[in-house]
């Protein structure tokens, strides 16, 4: 798939409303997410490699946070993923749909493992490391604050 | 109707609303930076939420974190205190946008209000004495020759896009004039892009003197007093009182009228404070804070009148619970900033309160966030306490005032209750004689 036939088919989204567009092709996977206004490019993958960086990162596992009344959690030698904004938590796009991932699932970096919903905006949560999800703290449709678990992963 | 209101900000304000909405049985939603996880707002509050790391423009700055925090906990007004958002025109109405009552007056009353040089225009229309000048920029030095003969000297020559004291020049003579007016048009260009500089009267010794305001959505503007906020260093109030020792009965109601004509002409909703300079029995506008300020205990304490409860009511469409008729304060009442800084250098001074023991006793009052083993956190204000103390005299009030201040004791950072005890021994503080000059003039 050429740049020109990748903007053709953001014409396409845009033009006809289409929310999503996933299209997998020798190697190369392309999602394009239509917006009520403006198409947007969220991830292209080529060959495995990340190409258009989204969202920011989340913030580095050193900043973890815990209510105080909660017992710790033994993470130990577990990284894990915290919330980068306030919110509230979705494990899949859509209450049809598979969720993003779940425990026993490889993630490599870059890859989309939730949704935070805030102000009506989806914003895609991106896993920050390579490695395997083995636990999910949040439960669907909860909110959860800044700072928050949200993953546990085994690297 | 409002049941639960979430508070947008932090430290002794937040705290302050929530035991207002405690007493008016409304659910509080503490929102908090990871700085401030053992704050007292966020222990004291029916639910909390972490909205963000420490620095303000990521937390207590971020209109989407705040509003994110009031939807997912079901709140259904915001309080914005003061600083942080509370004069943020745009997050007032992305407030109502999201169906969240806004515990202020309207976005179109902030943006009016908050630009100096509309809110001076708009005074200038209500009748309201403002400070002769030139209107607006002067183009040629003659221009500004003229305008100065025709005020008086001395004159201050202004930067139009200025502020923080650059592109600022005194003129006590016509013989100044030439030299100033360059060197400010200059300073004004190198600091500010524009050259533009503008002539006023300039005030030698001016008091500082505010009156508080509120309106209801009935449309009825009321004036609660006066306060004076004279004693300040660096623009930074440290000392305010009610009533003032320069104000007769005569020139509070002249000040408290003139304050809500100001007000009338921009359908004013809320508590807010209409600024004046005071100097030779005159008064000019200066500015008008479209929010309730730090130093609100004052007047609650000499009207009787719950400042925060009554925001809470206008809010919700009541109406204000001040009484019709003649007005009159009771009393005496003082506030002293207590800040965690050097009270020689005024270098902020963060950490850990190791000892805290708050004054009581008759007529003494102290708001605050700060408890033992509290650490003060560095990204914030440095302001850890409010100590209010109120007299059937100010003769009472200095010297409730003075013990208050010798039984507060702070220890583990340094603190300004020193230098607030020294001024309460000032002979000038004493009479009642001030200037905003008292600081640079005042002598331990």
């Amino acid at each position: 798939m050429n740049f020109k036939e990748i903007l053709e088919l953001i014409d396409i989204v845009a033009e006809r409303g289409i929310a999503e567009l996933e299209i997998e092709q020798a190697g190369t996977k392309l999602r394009i997410q239509g917006k009520p206004s403006a198409p947007q490019v969220i991830h292209s993958y080529l060959n495995g490699q990340r190409e258009m960086p989204a969202l920011p990162a989340a913030p580095p596992a050193a900043i973890l946070s815990a209510k105080s009344q909660e017992p710790e959690e033994p993470d130990a030698g577990l990284h894990v993923i915290t919330s980068p904004i306030v919110g509230t938590f979705y494990r899949s796009p859509n209450p049809e749909s598979e969720a993003f991932v779940t425990i026993g699932d490889h993630v490599s970096k870059g890859k989309v493992i939730c949704i935070i919903e805030a102000m009506k905006l989806m914003n895609e949560i991106e896993s920050d490391v390579d490695g395997e999800i083995v636990k999910v703290f949040p439960q669907n449709g909860q909110p959860v604050e800044y700072g928050e678990k949200l993953f546990a992963v085994r690297l | 109707m409002i049941s639960k209101v979430l508070i947008a900000n932090r430290g002794e304000i937040a705290l302050r609303i929530i035991l207002a909405c405690k007493e008016m049985s409304l659910k509080t939603v503490a929102v908090h930076s990871e700085a401030d996880r053992d704050s007292l707002h966020v222990r004291y509050a029916d639910e909390d939420v972490c909205i963000g790391p420490a620095p303000s423009r990521q937390s207590y700055l971020s209109i989407s974190s705040i509003i994110a925090a009031a939807e997912i906990t079901g709140a259904d007004a915001i309080h914005p205190g003061y600083g942080f958002l509370a004069e943020n025109a745009h997050f007032a109405e992305i407030s109502s946008e999201c169906g969240l009552t806004f515990i202020g007056p309207t976005p179109e009353a902030i943006r009016l209000m908050g630009d100096k040089a509309k809110a001076r225009e708009t005074a200038k229309r209500a009748g309201v004495p403002i400070l002769p000048g030139s209107d607006g920029p002067v183009k040629t030095f003659t221009e500004a020759m003229d305008v100065a003969r025709e005020i008086g000297y001395p004159v201050i020559l202004k930067a139009a896009a200025g502020g923080g004291g650059r592109g600022m020049r005194i003129c006590a003579a016509e013989a100044d004039m030439q030299g100033a007016f360059d060197t400010a048009r200059s300073e004004a260009e190198r600091a500010f892009g524009s050259p533009d500089v503008y002539v006023e009267k300039y005030l030698e010794r001016p008091r500082h003197i505010e009156i508080q305001v509120f309106g209801d959505t009935a449309g009825r503007i009321v004036s609660l007093g006066e306060r004076e906020c004279t004693i300040q260093r660096r623009h930074q109030k440290l000392i305010e009182e009610s009533p003032s020792p320069a104000l007769s009965h005569e020139l509070r109601q002249q000040m408290g009228d003139a304050a809500i004509r100001l007000c009338q002409t921009v359908n004013y909703i809320n508590a807010g404070t209409i600024e004046f300079l005071f100097q030779d029995g005159q008064f000019y506008f200066m500015e008008m804070n479209t929010r309730i300020q730090v130093e609100h205990p004052v007047t609650e304490e000499v009207t009787g009148i719950d400042l925060v409860k009554e925001q809470i009511r206008v809010a919700d469409g009541l109406p204000l619970t001040v009484p019709n008729g003649d007005f009159h304060l009771r009393g005496h009442a003082m506030e002293f900033r207590i800040n965690a800084e050097d009270p020689v250098t005024f270098a902020p001074h963060p950490g850990r309160i190791r000892e805290f023991n708050c004054p009581g006793g008759p007529g003494v009052r102290v708001d605050t966030a700060a408890y033992r083993d509290y650490v003060i956190p560095p990204h914030y204000d440095s302001m850890i306490a409010k100590l209010i103390v109120k007299g059937k005299t100010r003769e009472e009030t200095l010297a409730r005032g003075r013990r208050a201040l010798d039984l507060f004791i702070i220890e583990g950072v340094k603190t300004s209750i020193p230098l607030h005890r020294a001024i309460l021994d000032d002979p000038r503080f004493i009479r009642g004689d001030l200037s905003t000059r008292f600081m640079e003039e005042f002598e331990w």
